[in-house]
């Protein structure tokens, strides 16, 4: 931050332009301080760095919270992401089991009060100290990731459902027991099939890097149905017979259980205020499956992978809409 | 009956009985023949109580042989002859022509021209570097966060994975509470560069760089202590920091 801004000012001087004025400066310092922070000293920062590049729609999402719970929201996602990243960054089993043992143990360390020295832990301890979060669900994101590391794909849709319960839907437990709306069964309900949708959709995104990890996302009980062959589909990927077919179906799991999360949110007539900002997580599944949809259901088309330029506008316009 | 029924038809082959009725007198070697390959059969009184026990076979067995008449059989008997399998194709002579003399040599020339014309591939290795991996595993640092905080807290996963041994940690709880590292050893001569300590480390601050280049003239310089490792992160911070990067969750 500081040589940029010597340089910024240094080229002020020469051009003999007029000095930036000071609420502009401090505004910069502001947007700057993030990156230059960090630590356990600043975990809020380190939190939010993390989720901006890792999961930018959480991000955009987190900008609709109430600026007390931010934070804190901020602080589970990035509990969330790491915990679903830890797949990803280890080569063997063992060395996965350990990372889910040292966050078991963080767990503890929360709940008697001396969080261990990792950012993350910090902000969740404070998170959980001003929202008094039951543990059991953060307990319970980390069993399946657990439990996801013996097992990586799924054989049926039902086991597949209900790994997306236990991950996604109860990350939506933890925001509405954040917005203290937990007591709201109806609320709850539609949560786990967001949840469920959500985690299909994640799946269906991640399904041409899973492919060239040589991992079948889809259940085999629905590429079974269809005839698709794994390995034509490591190979060969959008072009493998059948796998249209199987994304189609996969999808329209996920569409059948977002549906269902909106006609319940539909029959309770207004979503209040302050859940708006947790139902937002189904902007970016929808919008998703939209586009699978015009891409004719090829998961593995290029433009999928790439972040729309509609989800903003569309997160903006749905929270001051109040529709999902 | 079998004895004598084996004597008249088999015992001996039909070729010796045939030398014996032409050649009365017997030499040397048929007699020698006939005792080593047949009892002595002409002998044996059928009537006779014989009390050792027969080590001949009691039937007749076919002659695996083929016979006499392969005996017989000459040069110009030889099956297949009559088909010359090189009749249609090139000459020995044309053959060596071809694979030792002209066109290979040509082909071979016409190679060496291409690569002639082609940019070298060689780099010029201390001056020029070949492309490295993100995932590339090399030396290790221990990183900080940007605050300028360690961010070891000597939980000792990196210790507990290494495969080699090579990592020691001891640690003390500090005043403020924070466990920190008092010493963090590794052995670079015991490690195998496997990264498990990498992949362990829940805060991402044990990590491999993309140096390889620190060969060291003596050995006690390859062991590394905590001082060397930070240095090794502060020097590379900002190459870490963008090899540590993931586009979104996968899961």
């Amino acid at each position: 931050m500081f040589p940029f801004s010597a340089r910024r000012s240094s080229w002020f001087t020469r051009l003999k332009l007029p000095a930036p004025d000071t609420a502009l400066a401090v505004h910069r310092r502001q947007l700057t301080t993030s990156v230059a922070e960090g630590g356990t000293q600043d975990a809020a920062s380190y939190c939010s760095d993390l989720v901006r590049k890792r999961d930018y729609e959480s991000f955009l999402i987190s900008h609709f919270w109430p600026r007390e719970l931010r934070e804190h929201f901020i602080a589970l996602r990035a509990f969330y992401v790491e915990l679903a990243s830890v797949q990803e960054a280890v080569s063997n089993i063992t060395i996965g089991k350990m990372r889910m043992q040292f966050w078991r143990d963080a767990l503890k360390g929360i709940a008697d009060g001396r969080p261990p020295r990792h950012p993350i832990a910090a902000a969740l301890a404070r998170a959980s100290q001003a929202a008094n979060l039951p543990t059991y669900h953060l307990k319970r994101i980390i069993d399946a990731r657990d439990a996801e590391l013996d097992t990586p794909t799924h054989m049926t849709l039902d086991s597949l459902t209900s790994h997306a319960e236990s991950t996604s839907s109860t990350f939506l437990y933890l925001q509405l027991s954040l917005l203290s709306l937990s007591a709201s069964t109806a609320l709850s309900h539609a949560a786990s099939h967001l949840g469920v949708a959500q985690g299909i959709t994640t799946l269906l995104r991640a399904l041409p890097y899973h492919a060239s990890q040589g991992r079948m996302v889809i259940p085999a009980e629905i590429t079974a149905r269809h005839g698709v062959s794994q390995e034509e589909v490591f190979r060969r990927g959008g072009q493998a017979k059948g796998i249209d077919d199987a994304v189609f179906d996969f999808a329209t799991a996920a569409n059948v259980n977002l549906e269902t999360c909106t006609q319940i949110l539909r029959s309770e007539g207004r979503v209040p205020g302050r859940a708006k900002a947790a139902f937002l997580n189904a902007v970016p599944t929808r919008l998703y499956l939209k586009r699978l949809e015009a891409a004719n259901f090829d998961a593995f088309d290029p433009t999928l992978q790439v972040r729309g330029w509609q989800l903003p506008w569309r997160v903006w316009s749905s929270y001051y809409r109040g529709q999902f | 009956m079998s004895l004598l029924r084996a004597l008249v038809t088999a015992g001996p082959s039909a070729r010796v009985v045939a030398t014996r009725v032409a050649a009365p007198r017997t030499s040397a070697l048929l007699a020698c023949r006939l005792i080593s390959t047949s009892p002595c059969r002409h002998a044996v009184d059928p009537h006779a109580k014989r009390s050792e026990p027969h080590d001949y076979l009691p039937e007749l067995i076919e002659p695996r042989s083929p016979g006499i008449k392969t005996a017989m059989y000459t040069a110009a008997d030889e099956p297949g002859t009559d088909f010359d399998p090189y009749k249609d194709g090139p000459s020995a002579i044309d053959k060596a022509v071809h694979l030792f003399f002209f066109t290979e040599i040509i082909r071979g020339m016409w190679i060496v021209m291409e690569q002639f014309f082609r940019p070298p591939y060689t780099i010029m290795y201390p001056f020029e570097k070949g492309p490295l991996s993100p995932r590339f595993r090399g030396e290790h640092a221990l990183r900080r966060y940007p605050s300028g905080e360690e961010r070891c807290i000597a939980c000792k996963l990196c210790e507990a994975i290494c495969p080699a041994q090579a990592i020691t940690i001891e640690s003390e709880a500090r005043l403020d509470g924070s466990r920190r590292t008092t010493r963090y050893d590794i052995d670079m001569t015991k490690c195998i560069y496997c990264g498990f300590c990498q992949e362990a480390c829940p805060v991402d601050a044990i990590v491999e760089t993309q140096n390889q280049e620190f060969s060291t003239e003596t050995r006690e310089e390859l062991m590394y202590n905590k001082e060397k490792l930070l240095s090794n992160g502060d020097a590379a911070e900002a190459e870490i920091a963008a090899n540590l990067q993931a586009d979104h969750v996968y899961r």
